[in-house]
């Protein structure tokens, strides 16, 4: 039983990751909506559901730094408190791996704590990839 | 539509994925897709950004809670996530080198014959004899979990980790170019090749799910395919209903989620053969 027991150590973490990164996202995306609402954002809006050409329409971000000038505004965007609830819930399974990283590393897991590194590797070089397509 | 109308409606819609995503191992963009573009209308790149978000969310949800009582399997999930992410990117090196009708075509009888042969074990409960499999003793690919269903520990280790490896990386490859029920596959794989029990199966397949699509979110969030209206009630909705499903299925037979699950084989293999042939359902 004591082999089994740090192995379930890691499980653990990765699930109170998952847990927390799920729920302070959704909690993100709640407030956003709410304060969204306040401000009569629900008031006769017509939700534009296509993709209209050139300009992106209020509600789509692309770009941390578009999410952080909505933060930053004054009154607030609270379209942007929602997206960085979003983002959050995006890098929550990769914050996981990461974590797990030191996990398999304490319970001495060298074979797993390699594996893990190597998932991560991998969520980087995609991200770089998406991010050289789009540039 | 009306901001307030969309956003119920979308939020209970999800709610419903979320519960089959968490039960099936799907991220519910299967479900989801359709129903966002054919019923409310929605752009088909807003309504695919909105499905790898519910992806995402379905995983955390349900994944968070299969861990913890030991029915997703993180070595599994890590090992052969290796091989579906590697595929991934292959496949968005060869989109558009590789002709993907004839894949597409392939792709359908290739699910089309897994159909059949989830007809002829739909109603066993578990695998009969025990593994002895290399790979899987040197990896660690095993477990044991408590079934809430049959009310005891039941111990596993995976066979054919070879084969459950090289069909991952293509399910990678396939999903990553036709961009399509990555899901469903895992849960094949994991079912039908490696022969683990279809609870752990569907299960792992959630945690896996979260990582794939996290590898590709960031494409779709720098394209402009996020659009914060439409997807907050999505992810709220998706997540809710995963919680919502993963205490379903601790309590369903493992016999009873592969029932539920053929449905989805037999409509991906009809889609991808129809698209191979050049008609598309969406």
């Amino acid at each position: 039983m004591s082999a089994l027991r740090p192995v379930f150590a890691v499980e653990h973490l990765v699930a109170r990751v998952l847990l927390v990164g799920g729920l302070v996202g959704l909690a993100l995306i709640a407030v956003g909506l709410g304060l969204y609402a306040a401000h009569g954002g629900f008031h006769h809006h017509v939700l534009q559901l296509t993709r209209p050409p050139g300009e992106a329409p209020p509600g789509v971000f692309t770009s941390m730094r578009q999410i952080v000038r909505g933060l930053r505004q004054r009154p607030i965007d609270p379209l942007a408190v929602s997206a960085l609830g979003l983002v959050l819930l995006m890098i929550t399974p990769g914050a996981a791996v990461t974590l797990a990283i030191p996990a398999f590393l304490s319970a001495r897991d060298f074979r797993y704590a390699i594996t893990a590194t190597l998932v991560l590797a991998m969520l980087l070089v995609s991200l770089l990839l998406a991010g050289a397509i789009h540039s | 539509m009306s901001l307030t109308v969309f956003s119920v409606a979308v939020l209970f819609t999800s709610l419903g994925a979320g519960v089959v995503g968490a039960i099936l191992g799907l991220g519910g963009g299967i479900l989801l897709v359709p129903i966002l573009t054919i019923f409310y209308g929605v752009d088909l790149h807003y309504a695919m950004g909105a499905s790898i978000i519910s992806v995402i969310a379905t995983s955390s949800g349900a994944a968070a809670s299969y861990l913890r009582t030991g029915l997703s399997n993180l070595r599994v999930g890590l090992f052969l996530v290796v091989a579906t992410i590697t595929g991934a990117l292959t496949g968005a090196f060869l989109a558009g080198v590789v002709p993907t009708r004839w894949l597409e075509l392939i792709l359908g009888l290739a699910l089309s014959y897994s159909a059949f042969t989830t007809i002829r074990q739909l109603g066993d409960e578990l695998p009969k004899d025990v593994s002895t499999d290399g790979l899987a003793i040197r990896f660690g690919l095993e477990g044991t979990y408590h079934d809430l269903r049959l009310e005891r520990e039941i111990t596993y280790r995976a066979r054919n980790v070879a084969g459950g490896f090289v069909a991952m990386y293509g399910a990678g490859v396939l999903s990553g170019m036709l961009g399509i029920g990555s899901g469903a596959f895992k849960v094949l794989a994991m079912d039908y090749l490696m022969r683990l029990p279809m609870k752990v199966s569907t299960a792992t397949s959630n945690f896996m799910i979260g990582l794939t699509a996290a590898a590709s979110a960031g494409i779709y969030f720098s394209r402009g395919d996020i659009h914060v209206l439409i997807v907050a009630p999505v992810a709220i909705g998706v997540l809710a209903g995963a919680y919502l499903g993963t205490t379903v299925m601790a309590r369903m037979r493992n016999a009873t989620v592969r029932k539920l699950f053929l449905p989805i084989v037999v409509y991906l293999a009809l889609s991808m053969i129809l698209r191979g042939l050049g008609i598309h359902l969406l």
